[in-house]
């Protein structure tokens, strides 16, 4: 038992830093909001997106390795990073003509 | 991270029994869960082996599960299999009851754990059921994603083959090329019943390379496959195994 605890605390340790500041996106008429972002690069960091729109979207990324669902009004984090500095797309799963978006790690 | 997912997960696990050495040549990850959508998925096997009693064992299932909330994902299963050797039928064996749970979020800690838990109902009358479970195990390292399964099953009920626990493990190693397609190495083992665990050779042990990709389909959602050869490396293991996946993941 008290190996399996340590095993667990082991994979729950908290890893890099995260940066001080939070990253606010915004999905409204389905599109994201800024489309373009910029973040910071060689840091760990939190990535809230706010759904206003009154219908579920799923914020998704090839290139982040991400995919996370925001039901209509609320919002969500996302927990991204360290990046290399460049450019990463993501999209509205559910609404894929619209919700387009790039981030921009510098 | 939300005490809920834990609690939930806790209480299944309380209810476990730990398995049968069930040849399932699928990779699970913690971070598979997508809330609100209907996921219908198909996974096949089809093994060959120098030996024709020992080949043409056949594996195949077909699912549909459904994403309650950001941490539990359910699924129907049902089961065919097919014996290996000459002139064996191919029968529909098992209804099994699947849950997948996210216990952490993706990104959140060093690594990202989740939990699996399996009751099979045996749709046959002198086999026994079945549960399955363990713990979920992904991390990201540069262009790479490396998942980890590791499980305990036990046989319950009548009819029961034998009254250990199981350990089985999966691996996968996969660098994130395409959307349409990453190359990934696969390892899928059975080490047995954990109190008499034998030699390596008298093991399952499977290793070979597999395809992953997915393709957008608007309003349908995605498409995703996985395919691939895994050749056996020991000499409990077919000389060799086809596998495929495909799943449609809609957002409804």
């Amino acid at each position: 038992m008290r190996l399996l605890l340590a095993f667990c605390a082991v994979l729950l340790a908290a890893g890099p830093a995260l940066a001080d500041d939070v990253v606010h996106l915004a999905i409204r008429d389905h599109k994201y909001d800024p489309p373009r972002i910029e973040v910071p690069a060689g840091v760990k960091f939190k990535l809230i997106v706010k759904n206003e729109d009154q219908t579920p979207e799923e914020f998704e990324s090839f290139d982040l390795k991400r995919e996370k669902v925001v039901p209509p009004g609320q919002e969500i984090p996302v927990f991204l990073g360290p990046l290399d500095a460049g450019e990463y797309k993501f999209f509205g799963d559910f609404h894929q003509d619209t919700a387009q978006g790039v981030m921009v790690a510098k | 991270m939300p005490t809920s997912r834990w609690i939930a997960a806790a209480a299944l696990a309380a209810l476990l029994a730990p398995v049968a050495a069930r040849a399932d040549y699928h990779i699970r990850s913690p971070n598979e869960i997508d809330e609100g959508e209907l996921e219908l998925e198909h996974n096949g096997a089809v093994s060959f082996d120098r030996s024709p009693a020992n080949s043409n064992l056949q594996s195949y299932t077909a699912e549909i599960g459904y994403g309650v909330n950001s941490w539990w994902h359910p699924e129907i299963e049902l089961d065919f299999d097919r014996a290996p050797g000459p002139g064996q039928p191919t029968n529909a064996d098992a209804v099994v009851w699947e849950n997948t749970f996210s216990l952490t979020d993706p990104g959140e800690y060093w690594a990202d754990l989740g939990l699996y838990f399996e009751y099979g109902a045996s749709a046959v009358g002198h086999a026994s059921d079945s549960t399955l479970f363990g713990p979920l195990i992904e991390k990201d390292i540069g262009h790479t994603t490396e998942t980890l399964n590791l499980l305990l099953g036990k046989n319950i009920g009548p009819n029961q083959e034998n009254h250990g626990f199981d350990l089985s493990y999966a691996v996968q190693s996969r660098y994130n090329l395409w959307r349409s397609f990453s190359p990934a190495v696969e390892i899928y083992g059975d080490a047995g019943q954990i109190d008499r665990i034998g030699k390596f050779q008298d093991q399952q042990f499977l290793i070979g390379p597999v395809a992953v990709g997915g393709f957008l389909l608007g309003r349908l959602g995605q498409l995703k496959y996985e395919t691939g050869y895994l050749f056996g490396a020991t000499r409990a293991s077919a000389n060799g195994t086809v596998r495929w996946k495909l799943e449609l993941e809609i957002p409804i």
